[in-house]
């Protein structure tokens, strides 16, 4: 599967943030790797957004983000470059998560 | 001092129903506004935000957001990029204001009903935060035009453009009247939060802020990216409601709002943003084709969501699939052709190397808009200007009140889907809007299209120039073609090579 044409595959099981292009953005990149070991994460940058995906599930931490940034970083400014995002999303302390429910 | 973890006191926090003593639940919730499908409070107190944001959060984020998108605005104010652009580019952020800006306070007080009227605790919550999301993208997308005002008068229309009867703000306003000002509050989350704003606002928001990027447009690319951080929360307002109701077996009823809101938004979105994706957007900035966006955002992301949710695809899928390629392009030729009665300088877009980019992203164009383009092309270079410009008005479609239209040339298949109704005739562009009528015809019938309110005689005189008075379009407002019919040229040279050779 090409790096490029993951996200836009017909029926495909990636979930992620489309972040708006920025040092947040870089830092969910890394994070991405980070919080989901053995997963492969799929980046297609936009120019004006990027999306950052893996297979059915994705966890970002707050920490992981925090430390990538090298700033305070709290988990609801990922708000502030999250456009968009493929999957589900579920709130959690510290964290958040994309997944998809059904698995085609 | 120890502070407890958001989620530790979120749930308790926005669990603010009661038991009214006073009052009935159907007078506190009246059930027209409510729209609870028969559910009484309890059910919906399972409402479970996915997306969870409490207010003193919001403000933070919110203020981080503006301070980004007003400062690159302040920043480049003074590199002169509207008037260094592109016409056709231009031509984008006059439709763009226009169609948009004002239709975002409409979208406030969708947010307000949902806040208000709601039985669902958590639905109120988040839907308070999205009202000040919508006033937000209203405040920002009237202050961002406001400076161009006085280099061009078309941009007054970011102001004014909901007050007119243009055709296209006929067409606009019918559809966001029928999904978002016209509904009960759990009807606006699924048609307006879930099934506009999780799929077709990322279009408008993010693919053309793609384009916008590639177009050193950076303040207009900030801009409506910030923008969509807020859509992406509250478009989430939906996804609960629609567990909810699929678990009370009320899938059918959910399927219907989500079938109707899809199909309205895809037709909106191909005559605003199709055009200006494949046509207006300077070749070189293009990133990707309107299908291909379309592709990326709504058949992969969308689709995805909306059966991940526990719903079947809309029942037209494949005539939408098969429409992705098609009704953009007529749209385009329609919207040019009657040039003087939009209120931007439509881009022609058909030079050779934009019909090379148009042919290999859509295999046949020349063969068949082409060949109408191959009309207007010639009358241009013959200087036949009466001929390329429009004396009548098109027929319109009495659900999404947009020009009946197939395809040209060898794909030809214009037709009419036509329906009587309690004694009256209603043309459709398509099976699709005409079974949207039939779901709820008492909603729409008394509409009048602006073809209907021409043969009525509330437009007079009974001309173009009657119908742009109607329409409200100044002279000096009205659209001509954004390049000044420079791209002519190319055509004229090639003839006379043709001619000397
Ligand atoms: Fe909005
Ligand atoms: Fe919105």
């Amino acid at each position: 599967m090409s790096t490029a044409s993951s996200a836009q595959a017909y029926h495909n099981n990636m979930v992620g943030p489309v972040m708006r292009a920025g040092d947040l953005a870089l830092a969910v990149i890394e994070a991405a790797r980070i919080d989901n070991p053995g997963k492969e994460v799929f980046v297609e940058d936009k120019r004006a957004y990027i999306r950052i995906h893996t297979e059915h599930e994705m966890i970002l931490r707050r920490e992981t983000i925090e430390e990538e940034l090298g700033r305070p970083f709290r988990m609801n400014d990922l708000e502030v470059d999250l456009s968009s995002f493929a999957g589900q999303i579920e709130s959690l302390d510290g964290a958040v998560r994309f997944y998809f429910a059904k698995k085609l | 001092m120890a502070v407890l973890n958001r989620m530790d006191w979120y749930d308790l926090a926005r669990s603010t129903n009661w038991t009214p003593t006073y009052v009935t639940e159907d007078e506190l919730f009246p059930p027209q506004l409510a729209g609870a499908f028969g559910l009484p409070q309890n059910a919906w107190e399972k409402y479970d935000e996915p997306y969870k944001q409490t207010y003193p959060e919001y403000v933070k984020v919110q203020r981080d957001k503006d301070a980004g998108a007003y400062s690159v605005k302040a920043a480049l104010e003074r590199s002169r990029i509207f008037e260094n652009a592109d016409p056709g580019w231009k031509s984008v952020m006059k439709a763009h204001y226009g169609a948009i800006a004002r239709g975002e306070y409409a979208a406030a007080s969708a947010e307000a009903r949902m806040m208000r009227f709601s039985k669902a605790p958590g639905m109120r919550n988040m839907s308070t935060l999205g009202c000040l999301d919508e006033i937000r993208h209203g405040q920002m997308q009237l202050y961002f035009p406001h400076e161009h005002v006085s280099k061009d008068r078309q941009m007054d229309w970011a102001f004014k453009a909901y007050d007119t009867n243009d055709w296209a703000m006929i067409a606009a306003r019918h559809f966001f009247d029928d999904i978002m000002m016209t509904r009960d509050a759990i009807s606006v989350s699924i048609m307006l939060t879930f099934s506009f704003e999780t799929g077709f606002t990322n279009m408008q928001f993010l693919g053309l802020a793609a384009d916008a990027a590639e177009a050193g447009d950076h303040t207009f690319a900030n801009l409506i990216s910030s923008i969509q951080t807020d859509e992406s929360r509250h478009a989430q307002i939906g996804g609960p409601a629609l567990k909810i109701l699929i678990e009370n077996g009320q899938k059918a009823e959910a399927q219907k709002r989500v079938d109707i809101a899809v199909w309205g938004a895809w037709k909106l979105f191909s005559v605003l943003t199709g055009p200006i994706m494949d046509y207006y957007t300077p070749l070189e900035h293009r990133k990707q084709s309107f299908k291909e966006f379309m592709e990326e955002w709504i058949v992969a992301q969308f689709e995805r969501a909306l059966t991940d949710m526990g719903l079947e695809l809309p029942w037209y899928w494949d005539i939408f699939l098969k429409d992705l390629s098609e009704t953009h392009h007529g749209m385009h030729l329609g919207s040019y052709f009657w040039r003087p009665t939009v209120w931007w300088n439509p881009a022609a877009g058909v030079t050779p190397a934009e019909r090379d980019w148009l042919e290999e992203k859509y295999p046949g164009w020349n063969d068949t808009w082409g060949q109408c383009w191959d009309v207007i092309i010639d009358n241009v270079v013959d200087g036949n200007m009466a001929m390329a410009y429009p004396e009548t008005l098109p027929y319109v479609c009495n659900m999404c009140q947009l020009p009946i239209l197939g395809t040209p040339g060898k794909g030809w298949n214009v037709k009419d889907y036509p329906l009587e109704y309690k004694g009256r005739l209603y043309h459709f562009g398509s099976e699709v809007d005409r079974w949207v009528f039939e779901q709820e015809p008492e909603r729409y019938a008394g509409h009048l299209s602006i073809v209907d309110r021409f043969l009525a005689g509330m437009i007079q005189p009974m001309n173009l120039e009657g119908a742009l008075a109607y329409m409200n379009i100044a002279p000096g407002e009205m659209g001509d073609d954004a390049h000044n019919y420079a791209w002519a040229e190319v055509y004229r040279a090639l003839r006379e090579t043709r001619k000397a050779g």
